[in-house]
């Protein structure tokens, strides 16, 4: 329980970060590090095969799929 | 301000949610022991005595998904079919050419990949071939797998990877290929009840209650548990290609891309 806390306060703060960051590329890397604690939550919940398909996604194909589009426009959000 | 704002709708929303799910008991009773419907899938899923309701199939996750509720994941795949084929027709029209400076990372960066791709391809084929025995299966191989291409796009470049044979049209016959697989196991009892006249069912696994067709359980000594092993196999090829064509479509640049989109007559 205390491990489940901790990672979603890990989690918390890092969603936190990417919001109001506005570099894409640091939000993306934050919102990553936030998946990545989920990805230790649903481990802790006992739920494997969530956690299989969770890793590859929120560290390989999420970031670069959101990488390759920041590619194609702007690196700073406008505020 | 603004900063003020955003962490203090963050911190709401966690505190009104956990209250709901711990006090409130929006999700029912928490640590209340296994409920009945989950006493029933563990009770049949590899019961080889209840011939009628049993999955043949130690993944309780896994017989879940593709044989008590086989339809939903059915359409669960087809969402995922619709979504590359949009993503393939906004980039119609654009050649992926096969020649281009492969100028890609440094060499030890390469090196490292050469060395990681071939494990991430074991990994991802035992995930998809041990789906119906240990938690895992088609998608999360193909995910698993996905990144393979994807790192091989970064570290060596588009074209290394369509020089290699991994064109757009070669990923999307292969998928087509997968989602036909599928399709077909999901048919396969109709075919027998053409041939053999006895009744069957559409994505049925093993026999029912008045139909006595079942996917073979087990080939030689080992568990395949029916249709499960076949489904997953056929997803993972799917899920693989579908994320492959995405990024190979992904990868070329804007400059490109916006020259065919504003290249046709009728607007975009």
């Amino acid at each position: 329980m205390v491990l489940l806390a901790v990672f979603a306060g890990i989690a918390l703060f890092f969603a936190y970060l990417a919001i109001s960051e506005r570099n894409l590329v640091r939000a993306l890397i934050y919102s990553a590090v936030q998946s990545s604690a989920f990805a230790f939550i649903f481990y802790l919940l006992r739920a494997p095969d969530i956690v299989l398909v969770y890793v590859p996604i929120s560290v390989g194909i999420y970031p670069a799929a959101i990488l390759f589009l920041i590619r194609k426009t702007k690196e700073v959000e406008e505020p | 301000m603004r900063k003020i704002l955003i962490a203090a709708s963050i911190v709401i929303i966690a505190v009104v949610s956990s209250i709901a799910v711990t006090l409130g008991g929006a999700l029912g009773p928490l640590f209340g022991g296994v409920r009945s419907l989950a006493e029933f899938y563990l009770l049949n899923v590899f019961n080889a005595r209840n011939e009628t309701l049993t999955a043949m199939s130690p993944e309780a996750v896994t017989s879940i998904v593709w044989d008590y509720r086989g339809l939903d994941t059915l359409f669960e795949t087809v969402v995922f079919y619709m979504a590359i084929i949009g993503c393939v027709a906004l980039h119609r029209g654009i050649e992926l050419i096969r020649k281009g400076a492969e100028i890609g990372l440094s060499r030890i960066v390469k090196t490292v990949t050469k060395i990681l791709i071939p494990l991430n391809i074991v990994i991802a084929a035992s995930i998809a071939l041990h789906g119906h025995l240990t938690p895992g299966g088609g998608f999360q191989a193909g995910a698993a797998m996905a990144v393979a291409p994807i790192i091989v796009i970064v570290v060596f470049s588009r074209f290394f990877l369509i020089r290699k044979g991994i064109t757009k049209e070669v990923a999307l016959s292969l998928r087509s290929m997968g989602l036909l697989g599928i399709a077909l196991v999901a048919l396969i009892p109709l075919i027998a009840w053409a041939a053999t006249g006895s009744t069957a069912y559409v994505m049925q696994n093993q026999m029912k209650a008045g139909s006595s067709f079942s996917f073979p359980a087990y080939v030689g000594d080992s568990l395949v548990s029916g249709s499960l092993i076949w489904y997953y196999i056929f997803e993972f090829l799917a899920v693989t290609f579908g994320f492959a064509i995405v990024f190979l479509l992904l990868s070329v640049d804007e400059k490109t891309v916006k020259k065919v989109l504003e290249g046709e007559k009728h607007g975009y």
